[in-house]
């Protein structure tokens, strides 16, 4: 099925700034107009993976906006699968770092001057595009955090804090990345309320049904993934959304392995906060943003204190900043925001329902070629039409640990996956394992990239069996 | 060398049991330290091994675990860290290609006692290592730590291997006297000084030395045992 088209990944030399391209270019080797669509996906359901929608796949396509995929590694081309922890960048995002540092670096709603102005103007932009990029109803429903992470704790701290009493009960899966988890377990180490963890069911999905079960109208919040970083699973938010509501209880959706891959929209889904990160989504790492509803936040009070947050300070007491300005203290990261409003036009430029197409048919092909291999373990639903999983796979092959599994592979493949608990430790505890190995795609990866990986893996695995 | 001799009986790599006047008997420690399947047999000029041999592609490297007493240096204990640490970095350096020193450390993971359960136990555990590393550490009668160490990743063997080589049977000082940074050449997959749950040379190493620090803090409160 696949089509050599090499000649469109032209191998660049190090990339150095002056010959940077514009992805405006790709236009005109499309046969398809960009498309981008409204409509959400039917959340945990398959849709068909449809072929790649051109004759040239989605990946060949991009590849050559991604200066740092052409390169070789230990020898070896580099396939680089581990995008589930963090994504390579376009030029164009590398384009307007450099813009801005070159053209507006200034410090944000300070000074009336020139590059003041004009650095606010573009950091509020790339706000705008954020709300834009997942539907909110309104920018001011941003805050730029430095990470997901951090947006979380920013919920936990000043929401949870404010809100959550004791024996309430703080509802999670067991399939929550370490960053859901934690901030939660402050919390509730604080206010004396409850952590109660879903599991998985038969199909190692978070079992919905039993999550229903556990509301009631102790549950105050209810933490999600949209979508597994380990077990590449989908939970249907807008269901968990409604019956959570039904109880009176918030819900905050980690979306960070969502938003990069699929279309989201928050105002469709209905969830009162969301968290994503943009260094997974082609833009700069430094950089995420906590959407939240307006009234919600607005009857938030302050996380982290300084300036920009206030109104007016006293001796004694400060009065805070409308939402978004009360949650960003200090100077924010003003480049990076820049740079994350790039990626969203990069994204938005190729249509996110065709990013996802794309990554449903690859992430098929992964699942369906890990499968060839002898002994091996892959996590998380089958794909099938009922059940849909995103464009990552992990894995364990019987014997090998997945540490010396990636470390072969780098090491002689120069094939760059993942290893480890994928800071979700308790899902790997159920999953009665202490690590995994995980190859997570983006569109910018190809059936070749796939078809490499399985070479190198099989030959891996030879290698270490070869010392028993 | 590519071996194909087998022998069957391991020789205890580490022994709580084990005299000190043993453990110190100037030239018989590096020998004591090489696990019976993995001496050189000289007088074929062949090294027996338990598991395949792995070729080095025609590179002639100094194998640093391998050296028989009769090679060992001079038998002062801070020379013999010091040493041993030059020989380690001189022998992985001289392995140009990354997987050959991947292929080394799987060597070297041969030589740790398998399956030491008493050392799996979670107080064992070394923090910040991305794949599960267990080291136990005891003050013998002469003073000297001796080290214990298991991983579940057979790299991470290696590593700990490598690393027990050098510095079981030394003064606590010598093994605190260690510098991260003299690892730095022997490193697979994560380079130079880095500071990373993915280094586990630096990782255990630290965990090495805090145990020694530990048992050099009990023995002068006159508490004699076990630091787990």
């Amino acid at each position: 099925m696949m089509l050599t088209v090499e000649g469109v990944t032209v191998k660049l030399p190090y990339y150095s700034f002056p010959i940077l391209r514009s992805p405006v270019r790709r236009a005109t080797l499309n046969s398809r107009p960009f498309s981008v669509t409204a409509s959400t996906l039917k959340e945990g359901h398959s849709e068909t993976p449809s072929a790649p929608p051109t004759s040239i796949s989605l990946g060949h396509l991009t590849r050559p906006d991604f200066p740092i995929l052409h390169q070789e590694v230990n020898g070896s081309r580099l396939v680089y699968l581990d995008n589930g922890a963090t994504s390579q960048k376009p030029t164009a995002v590398l384009k307007a770092l450099q813009t801005y540092y070159e053209c507006h670096n200034s410090n944000v709603h300070r000074g009336i001057h020139y590059l003041s102005a004009k650095a606010t103007e573009e950091y509020e932009l790339a706000r705008k595009k954020v709300s834009n990029f997942i539907n909110a109803s309104d920018s001011r429903e941003i805050v730029f955090t430095r990470n997901a992470t951090e947006a979380i704790n920013l919920v936990a701290y000043s929401w949870g804090l404010q809100n959550i009493k004791p024996n309430d009960e703080i509802i999670l899966t067991v399939a929550e990345h370490h960053s859901a988890i934690v901030p939660w377990q402050f919390v509730a180490q604080k206010t004396g309320a409850v952590l109660k963890y879903v599991e998985l069911n038969e199909h190692e999905v978070p079992d919905v049904d039993k999550l229903k079960d556990m509301l009631s109208r102790k549950t105050k919040l209810v933490v999600v993934h949209h979508v597994s970083n380990v077990l590449g699973s989908v939970l249907p938010i807008k269901d968990i959304v409604l019956c959570a509501h039904d109880v009176g209880a918030k819900v905050l959706v980690d979306a960070c392995q969502s938003v990069p891959h699929m279309v989201v929209d928050v105002q469709n889904l209905n969830a009162d906060f969301l968290v994503a990160s943009s260094h997974k989504m082609c833009g700069p790492t430094g950089v995420g943003f906590l959407y939240g509803k307006s009234d919600i936040l607005s009857a938030m009070p302050p996380f982290l204190g300084g300036g920009e947050m206030i109104s007016d300070v006293f001796y004694d007491h400060s009065t805070y900043q409308e939402p978004p300005s009360r949650f960003e203290a200090g100077t924010p990261a003003i480049g990076e925001a820049i740079g994350l409003g790039a990626a969203i036009d990069y994204l938005s430029g190729l249509g996110m329902q065709r990013i996802h197409d794309y990554e449903m048919f690859l992430g098929k092909y992964l699942y369906e070629s890990l499968q060839s291999v002898p002994n091996i373990r892959i996590y998380g639903p089958a794909p099938s039409e009922h059940i849909f999983r995103a464009a990552l796979c992990s894995f364990n092959v019987e014997n090998i640990h997945p540490t010396d599994l990636a470390t072969f592979l780098d090491q002689q493949h120069g094939v760059a996956i993942r290893s480890g608990h994928h800071c979700a430790q308790p899902l790997h505890r159920q999953l009665g394992v202490s690590a995994s190995a995980r190859a997570s795609l983006h569109f910018y990866n190809t059936v070749e990239d796939v078809d490499d990986l399985i070479r190198a893996l099989n030959d891996t695995v030879s290698f270490f069996n070869s010392f028993k | 060398m590519n071996a194909t001799a087998i022998t069957t009986t391991t020789q205890p790599h580490f022994s709580s049991s084990r005299s000190a006047a043993a453990e110190s008997s100037s030239n018989s420690q590096l020998h004591n330290l090489i696990p019976a399947k993995l001496k050189l047999d000289k007088q074929n000029n062949r090294c027996s091994l338990s598991v395949k041999c792995i070729p080095n592609r025609g590179i002639r490297i100094p194998s640093a675990l391998a050296l028989t007493a009769a090679e060992a240096p001079p038998s002062k204990a801070t020379e013999m860290v010091a040493d041993k640490i030059k020989r380690l970095v001189l022998e992985f350096k001289s392995l140009a290609e990354p997987i050959d020193r991947v292929k080394r450390l799987l060597h070297y993971a041969a030589r740790l006692p398998p399956d030491n359960v008493s050392a799996r136990e979670p107080e064992s555990r070394v923090q910040g290592c991305s794949t599960q590393v267990w080291v136990e550490a005891e003050m013998d009668e002469a003073g000297r730590i001796r080290f214990r160490a298991d991983s579940d990743s057979e790299i991470s063997k290696g590593f700990c291997s490598c690393l027990i080589w050098m510095l079981d049977g030394a003064e606590a000082g010598d093994v605190l006297a260690v510098e991260t940074h003299d690892l730095q050449d022997v490193n697979v997959g994560v380079y130079g000084k880095v500071n990373s749950r993915v280094n586990t040379w630096h990782n255990v190493l630290l965990a090495m030395q805090r145990k020694a620090q530990a048992l050099v803090t009990e023995r002068k409160q006159g508490i004699r045992g076990t630091c787990q």
